[in-house]
């Protein structure tokens, strides 16, 4: 007996905080905005989901998630094997030059792109500074800003994934492979990426639920004209103070994450078993 | 191709005769110097144009001068934002391990039904968009209850914490042998000072970095706190971002060099203590 009251001992401070400062808000936020019902809060989305303005955020959102998505595994997955699979000594300072950025506030790494990108940026000058163009085009506030600042955010999360993915299959399988006559290129696509699908999967999961959901990048590089869920989510909430669209875009962001892990998941388990 | 063939050829060279990087496959070099350059060149650009003479955010740099860094350290918004971040993520980071390691503790250590789901709802904050969860607290808290910014971010940010505290203490738990704690216990210890003296000595890696991982999440948050900002008590990365969209000039740069090279530090401290590489590989399963 005292040791299950000790174990709840352990257990409830940190419930307490769960409860009053993550799962409480969130359920009451999604049921019961302030001064809306849940029967409104659904009408919004109902609405959210039969408007074409709206549809087009869903829809570039998700279009924006399966670009970087796309991009970031096709560019990790590389980095990765090679660090993972070199016994130079600088790959430890190249997997540490990857890691890096995921220590770095996320506004300090946006904020990069204004410089490369922005009308007197570096492209730009160096565009017209060629004779290329007459006038610096117009980069910034484009889908191809979003998509790059996204892609530079989560790049490193994609390389960490496929390397613990990678140093896990047993380097002797590529050399059998090797020795059997298989180039590098087979050996590449016949055992290294079936052996280590299951931590792209994660990757690829892990990538598209930060891109659909993260603010900072389409806030800075998107502007208004580029919305995308979170961005039109904060106007929603501080902007317009429209309690039961904030709450429908809410329930949109978290269902689509939802369905993504859900997917990854389902697909995880039958590659386990298969 | 021809060298690919022939390498092919001779495995058993393979491991003998490399001498740093071996040439890889043409495509994948391309590929990874590409994600290299898209991961690393806009932050130089960012340092570069922080030490610029002129007024605006050109390239290449009109002019060396530090009067940027002089402006942003004399900025009263920007310091007052670094110590109201620097408050929220140490109480944040503190109250998180205070709270997560008696909850691994419990999941590791003792016999309870639902393990599994216990420990997926300690890690649940990690699958709600944070600005889900930022626009909960704003509303229910904030305007419901009329709890003040400061409490809300503090209880958001420990929240959010506490999935890293417990995933990342509970990895390091998981290596230790409950066996000496049980030895402890038969040689006269009680529960408390076992803790104290055997287990929590063994947990110092995954307390190191689980730490380190909440103090930079907290201090780097933004979706988060984003609704969650008075002009009382504002986190930095928010009032950065609120300066950048209203003005252009290069002080954001400097101030954002400067954010930078206390990142470094951080890293640096990551590295010696418990290895860089390995603070990331816990939070990832």
């Amino acid at each position: 007996m005292r040791a299950r009251s000790s174990l709840l001992l352990l257990l409830l401070p940190g419930l307490a905080f769960l409860l009053v400062g993550f799962l409480l808000p969130a359920v009451a936020m999604l049921f019961a905005p302030p001064g809306v019902t849940f029967p409104q809060v659904l009408e919004r989305l109902g609405a959210m989901l039969t408007d074409p303005y709206d549809l087009g955020i869903i829809w570039r959102t998700v279009r924006i998630g399966l670009i970087v998505t796309a991009l970031c595994v096709v560019l990790g997955f590389p980095i990765a094997s090679l660090l993972a699979r070199s016994q130079s000594r600088w790959a430890g300072v190249l997997l540490a030059l990857a890691i890096f950025p995921l220590l770095l506030s996320n506004v300090v790494r946006t904020f990069g792109w204004l410089v490369v990108l922005g009308s007197n940026g570096v492209i730009g000058q160096l565009l017209t500074g060629l004779g290329i163009v007459e006038e610096a085009p117009q980069l910034l506030y484009t889908e191809l800003a979003i998509v790059l600042g996204l892609t530079q955010l989560f790049l490193p999360l994609a390389v960490i994934t496929c390397y613990s993915a990678v140093a896990q299959v047993d380097p002797g399988l590529d050399e059998a492979a090797r020795g059997l006559g298989a180039s590098r290129t087979r050996a590449f696509w016949s055992i290294l990426v079936p052996l280590s699908l299951p931590g792209i999967v994660v990757a690829a999961t892990l990538v598209f639920a930060g891109s659909v959901t993260a603010y900072t990048t389409p806030y800075l590089l998107g502007g208004s004209s580029q919305r995308m869920l979170s961005t039109q989510l904060f106007s929603y909430a501080s902007v317009t103070v429209d309690w039961a669209a904030a709450s429908a875009t809410a329930i949109v962001m978290t269902v689509l994450v939802f369905l993504v892990s859900g997917i990854s998941t389902l697909v995880g388990r039958k590659g386990a078993t298969s | 191709m021809s060298q690919t063939v022939k390498q092919g050829a001779s495995p058993a060279a393979g491991h003998g005769t490399s001498h740093g990087m071996r040439p890889r496959h043409p495509v994948a070099g391309t590929l990874a110097v590409a994600g290299y350059v898209v991961m690393i060149v806009p932050i130089l650009f960012v340092v570069a144009t922080a030490f610029t003479a002129g007024s605006t955010l050109r390239f290449p740099p009109e002019g060396l001068s530090l009067k940027w860094f002089g402006e942003a350290v004399a900025y009263t918004p920007f310091v007052e934002a670094v110590v109201s971040s620097l408050e929220l993520a140490v109480l944040a980071t503190g109250l998180a391990l205070l709270l997560g390691v008696p909850v691994t503790l419990a999941i590791h250590r003792g016999r309870i039904p639902g393990k599994g789901l216990l420990e997926g709802l300690f890690l649940s904050p990690l699958v709600v968009p944070e600005l889900v969860v930022g626009l909960a607290l704003y509303q229910q808290l904030m305007i419901g209850l009329h709890l003040d910014n400061f409490t809300t971010l503090l209880l958001g940010h420990t929240a959010l914490l506490l999935p890293y505290a417990v995933r990342v203490t509970g990895a390091s738990l998981a290596l230790t042998d409950p066996a000496l704690e049980e030895a402890a216990r038969g040689l006269g210890a009680s529960p408390l000072r076992a803790f104290v003296t055997v287990t929590l000595p063994m947990l110092r890696p995954g307390l190191i970095s689980a730490g380190l991982l909440g103090f930079v999440t907290s201090f780097n948050n933004v979706p988060l706190s984003l609704l969650l900002q008075t002009r009382d008590f504002r986190t930095l990365p928010v009032t950065m971002l609120d300066y950048v969209q209203q003005s252009y000039d290069p002080m954001v740069a400097a101030a954002s060099t400067l954010v930078l090279a206390a990142t470094v530090v951080v890293a640096v401290i990551a590295e010696r203590t418990v290895g860089f590489a390995k603070i990331f590989g816990g939070i990832n399963r």
